[in-house]
């Protein structure tokens, strides 16, 4: 907000630095009377990581947070915080900060009571709370606040609010159940590098749970994909991207062109991924890069992004392909022009195809 | 625009008539209740406070509006807490009889009072109950518990109950939780169940006819008593009075919230 707050705030938050605690998730299962939530999950977060628990709705990915968080019990399995087993250990007992879409702050509270109330419960002394609690209000930039109600504020100051009330006691890590859901873009766009810079300065261990996959590419360490409570694949935001295990991860980030079946060379239960920034286009008939996969197409639509173009391709199966292009490139694509579409070999990815069932 | 004035003229006379009809028995009970005759009479023909005095002169005027008084507070205490536990319960609870608990409970409200003070009496005849203070308590915090459950349910069913969720992951215990978060957070129902407790209980008469008695009665008893033997104008003091008192209670109720508005109108 104001444009001296950078060095007083990294101090501040310095001093409100936790050290960070792994988190271990052993085949928990957690089933409702129709369907399996979590499906004997296994997970271990690192100490101090930033992981996102990626998924639809429906996938899971929120009751697994709420078992880690203690409000739900898991039918089997365990979790172990910072080697601790806490799977018996009610939430008020786990030491774990909570951060919810709708913010829930307490309303018959101004802002500062609301910082306050976890280190009140915890019996420290009224001088350390006042420092603590301005401390965490200055790291969410909202020190001046204190004395609103929650309905006072924004969306955004609400969250930033909540944000401080969880980090204030110091917690062994933060959980997040898709904190910026109820925000529009742009202030989702700001406060996600608030969080992640938070969670630089603070180096607690982040647990966030989002369906937003570039939220999830944005901000994590590591990305855990779920799917109908089960765990797809974790990884890195890069290897996700450029080596996902199996069709629906390579669908669910970011775009890609699946090509399936035989004529393309590719075997019952595989996918072929290309990602569209790795396609290119040439005029039909003109010399291609040896050794590139090509198909030709008519152009369907042209899209100006700003920042390049995004260009569909019909196929002569009925199909579409989707490319990403510069604006200035050899060739303009406009709607009708035939074209052929090609790519290295080394961008074309063989994957397990999991979304047949 | 000329039908629009005539709906709204209509509406008016309307709401007009029907605050009268609903206020009507004022225009009665006040003036009569300054009436200098020895009998209820209307409209009344000389001014006269005679029967205030004969109110505060009366030990069994006195000792009924004591008791009243004290049954009153006792019956707010009990039933707030046992309606408060009642609607969480309720609303909360996950358990195979829920219907019929909450049936059991907000039963008191559909079976008539006779019935229930018929029975009451055959019952606390044998174990020494009637014309005691605990008797009342008893039946009337009965009858005074649905209306607890209902305000304080309507209140629970909308409160967010990520708030708890929020405040355990604080620290917060479970009691902790509910008195600092929950029980704010549905205090103005809290007050008006409170507050419909205690009218319910200051207002009883039918189940209260059957426990009174010479030696303990309640207010509303009094009254009934005072108008069935003899034509009594003291009623009409004392209904005079429970009037003001009514209409003090509900103002101050409505300046707090006023005052509340006001106060986070000013933060703002």
């Amino acid at each position: 907000m104001s444009q001296n707050t950078s060095t007083s705030t990294s101090t501040s938050t310095s001093a409100l630095a936790g050290t960070g605690v792994s988190i271990d998730i052993r085949n928990v299962v957690k089933r409702y009377k129709s369907m399996t939530a979590v499906d004997d999950v296994s997970l271990s977060i690192e100490p101090g990581e930033f992981l996102t628990l990626l998924g639809s709705s429906g996938s899971g990915k929120s009751t697994l947070l709420n078992i880690i968080a203690g409000f739900i019990s898991a039918d089997s399995g365990a979790i172990e915080v910072g080697g601790k087993d806490l799977t018996k250990v009610p939430p008020y007992r786990r030491d774990l900060g909570m951060v919810f879409q709708h913010y829930a702050l307490f309303p018959h509270m101004s802002v500062w009571d609301n910082v306050a109330f976890p280190l009140k419960r915890r019996r420290i002394s009224k001088a350390q709370v006042a420092e603590r609690v301005q401390r965490a209000l200055d790291v969410v930039e909202l020190g001046h606040l204190g004395k609103r109600r929650p309905t006072q504020l924004s969306g955004g100051q609400q969250q930033r609010v909540a944000l401080a009330r969880a980090i204030v006691f110091q917690p062994q890590a933060l959980l997040m159940d898709e904190p910026l859901g109820a925000l529009d873009k742009r202030l989702r766009e700001q406060l996600q590098l608030e969080i992640k810079r938070l969670h630089r300065e603070l180096g607690t261990t982040f647990v966030f749970v989002t369906h937003d996959q570039e939220e999830a590419l944005a901000m994590s360490d590591r990305i855990a994909v779920l799917r109908d409570g089960a765990l797809v694949q974790v990884g890195t935001p890069v290897e996700l991207y450029e080596r996902p295990a199996s069709r629906y991860t390579a669908e669910f980030l970011g775009e890609s062109n699946i090509f399936t079946g035989r004529n393309h060379g590719v075997d019952e239960g595989s996918a072929l991924v290309v990602r569209p920034e790795h396609v290119r286009l040439s005029a039909v008939g003109s010399a291609l890069p040896t050794g590139h996969n090509a198909v030709d197409g008519v152009v369907r639509e042209v899209v100006y992004l700003g920042s390049g173009l995004r260009v569909e391709v019909a196929l002569p199966d009925g199909r579409h392909l989707i490319t990403r292009s510069e604006v200035r490139g050899a060739l303009t694509p406009s709607p009708g022009l035939p074209v052929a579409a090609h790519w290295h070999p080394e961008h074309a990815l063989v994957v397990r195809d999991d979304t047949a069932a | 625009m000329n039908t629009k004035l005539l709906c709204r003229g209509s509406l008016v006379v309307l709401v007009v008539l029907t605050a009268l009809y609903l206020v009507a028995p004022v225009f009665f009970v006040i003036p009569t209740s300054f009436n200098d005759s020895s009998f209820l009479e209307f409209p009344p023909k000389a001014f006269s406070t005679r029967w205030y005095e004969a109110y505060f002169q009366d030990p069994a005027w006195i000792n009924a509006t004591l008791n009243s008084l004290q049954i009153g507070v006792w019956v707010t205490i009990l039933s707030v807490i046992l309606g408060t536990a009642a609607a969480l319960a309720m609303v909360r609870g996950r358990y195979p009889v829920k219907a019929l608990v909450s049936g059991l409970v907000l039963a008191p409200v559909l079976v008539p009072y006779v019935i229930i003070g018929l029975a009451v009496y055959a019952v606390f005849l044998k174990i020494g109950l009637t014309q005691s203070i605990l008797g009342f308590v008893l039946v009337h915090t009965a009858l005074a518990v649905p209306f607890v459950v209902i305000n304080v349910s309507a209140a629970l069913v909308s409160f967010d109950e990520r708030l708890e969720m929020a405040a355990m992951s604080l620290g917060a215990n479970r009691v902790t939780t509910f008195l600092r978060i929950t029980l704010p957070c549905i205090a103005p129902s809290v007050a008006a169940g409170a507050l419909f407790a205690f009218i319910t209980s200051f207002d009883e008469v039918v189940t209260s006819v059957f426990l009174a008695g010479p030696d303990v009665s309640t207010l509303p008893v009094q009254m009934w008593s005072g108008v069935r033997v003899q034509i009594d104008p003291t009623v009409a003091a004392v209904s005079t009075m429970l009037l003001l008192v009514t209409l003090a209670l509900f103002a101050s109720a409505g300046l707090v919230r006023l005052f509340r508005a006001r106060r986070l109108a000013k933060v703002a």
